[in-house]
């Protein structure tokens, strides 16, 4: 079978290569935007200003530390999350906590569970009570320099450091504190549960800005390099993960609530990757059912305006004016014009006529039909009612003569 | 290109290899996997243009009743084209299924057919048709929206045309066809006969007696070939809904009505829709006076304007040299005094008798009827204003010689054919 003459077929579209040249400035628009947003990633990487971080360059950061650590072949890892420690060995590590007051509950709780040892940059009473160091924190408002002044081999190493923001208040023994300023301590170590806990409450001498001086890279370096393996945290509040140790880098296990990996344990593993396939399956199907089979087909409406809302409109204006007067005005003259034209009174006729010719024709007397069509206005809504009433039992009795 | 829903099953199938592995790696690659496999099927997949459509479309149908638009698909190309259409349509013309699936070897044609019940008067717009080719895979295809421009007309409901038997047997009562040889009282002189006793004295030719010697009467007959000019007014008032529809829907109806029932009793009848300029018009010329009428009736639609009523008056006046019946079918408001509506009327009562039609709104009578409660009696109060007012401008409607018709929407077509046939009896065409 041949196929029919004037069929409606596509034109052939414009090759690739038509395309590419009609297209050429929203390619290189794309290409640019790519460029950019590369560009932007890329150089967001290097843009760390977290305090405190090893990534960070700038004054308030740890690079110079780290990498003078890195120099001397202890292996610095910073975490993004505290879940991703999965650290192998406590023994050999050291967990390095930055602005411990933003860890949570539950974070200091599996702290304290850790094996390891942990130092401590800055302080807060939760994370003292937490891992078990008899001291309170102490704001330092005025820095000062000072010296060791007590038996610990690092605070003796550094010699003189400067204390400053925060110290350490002992409130019982077990305690190490030196570099004391007032009751204010710079430093603080204890043995915890057969561990060694470091405080650096003086958190600035270890940042890049104060790390060459006085003794503060001898304490920073001899307190972090303590063990080949260190693990940098930063807490920020936003991450609510534990900390994880063990061989196979799963204890605690499970994760706090909250977060977005969170899978009960209850469920079989595989169960988050499975997840994830199906919302990427969600994205294909959003794709499926977007693209649409064809353009919508537009419908003119009519105009919806109804006819009646102009009167509708009156009677809103009559009701909120308690218009009583007007009101019964017009139902009283529709109904004279009505009962008019049934008894054959013609609307040119007089009140008196008409009045007469109603009578006649109800049987009531002149003087009622008179003051219920001519009558004065209805005071309120209650007189209104009974004179509509009234007026309708009056035009229900009249009938053609 | 489009997607199938197999593309979404094969995508949820790497669920089981992501939570075996349980790696998210797995599931993503698995899902790019997917989509490229999608990508080469919609390559792979035959072009748009190896298919061809054509739509046919039946010129008009009337308001509720359906009719059937055929699509034809071939496939032009050199492969099997497995795919969709799409005839699209706009939602009022209410088409039941527009997707069909087709699958045509090499030079083979398919046709369907979408059944089309359009639920407003007018012209309905086809949208394009959208042709979908699958790939040999089934997961994706190509996509193309083809213009394939139809347009159905949908007439005016009529359905006033169950009042034309009784208004018709009225006619031949008036003209005096009727087996009861009821005489009509028309004013056309037909012809003279012998006085019978009975016969009105008034009626006696006396010049044909004397010329007879024997009493003769004239006897009339209505008049015919009168012209009837009917105007439907599309300007803004008649945009206004009165329950479903617009006035300009009763209008149409009245005018249909009427055009039918002049058009039998052997008068001339012409239309024009006018709002400040004519927007339809038809005129008799023979047995397809009806389609035609409401072919050229069924595309007006009321504009949101103010009627220039002296424009109107001047378009009768110069397509009518003779006495006419103008049929007015507007609306009777306070508002024609402002528009020009009397003087419009008076114009042309001067040469023509003017009949003014105007569709009531039930919910006016409605509201007029409440009782109940202070806001009910409120209401009624405005719908008396309203009455009082409207009454008022037709009394000065029918001062000027106007014959005036209000009517609830159903009613404006026999009644206005009423008044035609009233005015017809009397003799006043």
């Amino acid at each position: 079978m041949t196929a029919p003459a004037d069929l409606v077929v596509a034109p052939a579209g414009p090759g690739l290569a038509a395309r590419a040249r009609r297209g050429r400035l929203g390619i290189v628009a794309v290409a640019l935007l790519a460029a950019i947003v590369a560009l932007i990633l890329l150089g967001s990487r290097g843009g760390d200003v977290v305090a405190l971080s090893t990534e960070n360059s700038r004054s308030t950061g740890a690079r110079a530390v780290a990498q003078i650590l890195r120099d001397h072949g202890v292996s610095v890892r910073q975490l993004d999350r505290l879940a991703q420690a999965r650290v192998e060995d406590p023994a050999a590590t050291t967990v390095v906590i930055a602005e411990p007051y933003l860890l949570g509950a539950r974070q200091l709780e599996a702290l304290a569970e850790y094996p390891g040892d942990v130092v401590l940059l800055g302080a807060s009473d939760e994370s003292l009570d937490a891992l078990g160091i008899p001291a309170t924190d102490e704001p330092v408002v005025i820095p000062r320099t000072e010296d060791a002044r007590c038996s610990d081999p690092d605070a003796l190493a550094a010699g003189t450091v400067r204390v400053s923001d925060e110290g350490l208040a002992a409130t019982g023994d077990g305690v190490e504190l030196c570099f004391l300023h007032g009751d204010a301590a710079g430093f603080g170590r204890a043995e915890v549960d057969g561990r060694t806990v470091t405080v650096i409450a003086s958190a600035a001498l270890v940042t890049n800005d104060q790390l060459d001086e006085l003794g503060h890279a001898a304490l920073a370096l001899r307190v972090l390099g303590r063990h080949p393996e260190v693990v940098w945290y930063v807490a920020d509040g936003f991450d609510s993960s534990l900390l994880t140790w063990g061989a196979d880098g799963s204890r605690p296990t499970g994760e706090a609530p909250g977060s977005i990996d969170a899978v009960p344990d209850f469920l079989p593993p595989g169960t988050g990757t499975a997840l994830y396939a199906l919302a990427l399956t969600v994205l294909v199907a959003a794709v499926w059912k977007a693209r649409r089979f064809g353009a919508l087909v537009a419908e003119p409406l009519p105009v919806v305006v109804r006819a009646s809302e102009a009167t509708r409109g009156r009677a809103r204006l009559y009701r909120k004016a308690r218009a009583a007067g007007r009101s019964a005005a017009s139902l009283r003259a529709a109904a004279a014009l009505r009962m008019g034209r049934r008894i054959g009174v013609p609307r040119s006729e007089g009140r008196d006529t008409l009045v007469a010719a109603i009578a006649r024709a109800s049987g009531r007397p002149a003087q009622d039909v008179d003051r219920l069509l001519y009558g004065p206005p209805p005071a309120d809504d209650e007189a209104l009612l009974t004179l509509i009433s009234e007026l309708d039992a009056l035009e229900s009795e009249v009938h053609r003569p | 290109m489009h997607l199938t829903g197999w593309t979404v099953a094969l995508t949820a199938l790497g669920v089981v290899p992501a939570a075996v592995t349980q790696s998210r790696e797995v599931a993503f690659w698995w899902v790019a996997a997917v989509i490229a496999l999608a990508l080469l099927d919609t390559w792979m997949a035959p072009p748009t243009a190896s298919v061809g459509v054509r739509r046919d479309v039946p010129g008009s149908v009337r308001l509720t009743q359906s009719t059937r638009s055929s699509l034809l698909v071939a496939n032009v190309g050199r492969r099997r084209v497995r795919g969709a259409v799409r005839d699209a349509w706009q939602p009022s013309a209410g088409a039941d299924e527009t997707r069909h699936r087709f699958s045509l070897a090499r030079g083979e044609t398919v046709t369907f057919r979408t059944r089309l019940t359009p639920t407003r008067r007018g012209d309905r717009h086809a949208g394009a048709v959208t042709v979908r080719t699958d790939g040999p895979l089934r997961l994706a295809g190509r996509q193309r929206s083809l213009d394939a421009p139809a347009r159905l007309r949908v007439l005016p409901e009529f359905a006033s045309r169950r009042h034309l038997p009784s208004r018709l047997r009225r006619l031949r009562e008036i003209d005096g066809r009727t087996a009861v040889q009821l005489k009509g009282a028309g004013s056309e002189f037909d012809s003279l006969r012998d006085y019978v006793i009975g016969d009105d004295v008034r009626a006696i030719d006396w010049r044909g007696t004397a010329r007879r010697g024997e009493v003769v009467v004239r006897t009339y007959r209505p008049e015919r070939d009168r012209r009837v000019v009917v105007v439907l007014d599309c300007a803004r008032l008649s945009a206004a809904r009165v329950g479903d529809a617009p006035r300009l829907d009763a209008s149409i109806e009245a005018s249909l009505l009427l055009a039918a029932l002049a058009s039998r009793a052997g008068d001339r009848v012409q239309a024009t829709a006018f709002d400040r300029a004519e927007q339809a018009r038809a005129a008799s010329s023979g047995p397809a006076f009806m389609t035609e009428l409401a072919d050229a009736l069924a595309p007006v639609e009321a504009s949101l304007l103010e009627p220039d009523w002296p424009a109107m008056v001047r378009l009768v006046e110069s397509r009518v040299s003779q006495r006419s019946l103008v049929v007015l079918l507007t609306t009777v408001e306070t508002s024609a005094l402002d528009s020009g509506l009397i003087e419009a009327v008076g114009a042309l009562q001067r040469h023509h008798q003017v009949l003014v039609g105007s569709v009531e709104d039930p919910e006016l009578g409605s509201m007029l009827r409440a009782r109940g409660d202070a806001d009910a009696v409120y209401g009624a109060g405005a719908a008396s204003r309203a009455l009082l007012e409207r009454e008022a401008v037709a009394t000065r409607l029918r001062q000027l010689g106007a014959e005036v018709v209000l009517a609830l929407p159903d009613d404006l077509a026999p009644a206005v054919c009423d008044r035609y046939l009233a005015l017809k009896a009397a003799g006043r065409l």
